[in-house]
């Protein structure tokens, strides 16, 4: 086992960890805290993986935007008698069976397709992917360009959404 | 390749089981939330595990938009929380019980 094969199993575990804490603190602000070590972990994943542009952007986009904004969002609420109430409804069983059981379907549905020898995509024909943001960059702003642009069409209805939604709505005299 | 795309593919499951447990399970909307990012962060690194072992790199895009929507899905669903807040205190799902005050 090389020292970058243990260092991906460092970070799955790692990441597994932090999510179960995640899900399970009673304190929101702890479960923010451990989401925020399973996104690093994630990102290193990503590096160890080949997508250094990915990593990067999961790092900013995700732990310096989106964790942020739930941080201030849960700060802005008056949570002080969330310690006294229970965290689960009492269904908890049937959702931590629905959990293994996604779980057990997906291991079971890769044992049918043992290592996957025998699934070939379309390469991109430029070998191993090295250097990755150069293909990135050009598969985006080539084929495509016209789902990029509509993610941008998706992110405004959403900036509108939430100013429409968030707004406080005061009678008209 | 560091490792096989199996285990990739079996982390990835198993980031995602962990988010429906926390969706279905939580009491808190700002958590279930939370667990919505779990799981898209899990279907990203099943993502970027097929674009390695394919040697493409159209999984690395689909990541990016995963992760655009995911910046959209929490702007509206904590907007929606705030309004919801601002009608009646307090984030537990259990007390959503009428659509309209």
């Amino acid at each position: 086992m090389t020292l970058l094969t243990a260092t991906f199993y460092y970070m799955a575990t790692a990441s597994v960890v932090s999510a179960l804490l995640a899900v399970t603190r009673r304190n929101p602000l702890h479960s923010l805290l451990w989401v925020l070590a399973l996104f690093g972990h994630v990102a290193g994943i990503f590096l160890l993986l080949e997508a250094e542009f990915l990593a990067v952007v999961q790092v900013v986009v995700y732990a310096g935007a989106i964790l942020i904004f739930y941080l201030f969002v849960m700060m802005l609420l008056d949570l002080s008698d969330e310690d006294t109430r229970p965290r689960f409804g009492n269904h908890w069983p049937f959702a931590a069976g629905a959990g293994l059981l996604f779980v057990a379907i997906a291991f079971i549905a890769q044992l049918e397709r043992s290592n996957m020898v025998g699934i070939r995509g379309t390469p991109s024909g430029e070998g191993p992917l090295q250097g990755s943001l150069e293909g990135i960059g050009l598969a985006l702003f080539g084929p495509f360009a016209l789902p990029f642009e509509m993610v941008s069409l998706v992110l405004l209805a959403a900036i509108v959404g939430a100013v429409v939604l968030a707004q406080r709505r005061v009678p008209r005299p | 390749m560091i490792v096989p795309t199996n285990v990739v593919l079996g982390l990835s499951a198993i980031l995602f089981g962990i988010g429906v447990f926390g969706f279905l399970a939580r009491r808190n909307v700002i958590l279930m939330l939370v667990s919505i990012e779990v799981m898209l962060n899990a279907i990203n690194v099943s993502l970027v595990g097929f674009s390695q072992h394919f040697e493409n790199p159209h999984g690395q895009i689909m990541a990016l938009f995963v992760i655009a929507v995911a910046a959209a899905e929490a702007g509206i669903g904590l907007g929606l929380v705030i309004a919801l807040n601002r009608n009646k205190p307090g984030v537990r799902v259990g007390d959503l019980t009428e659509l309209k005050w």
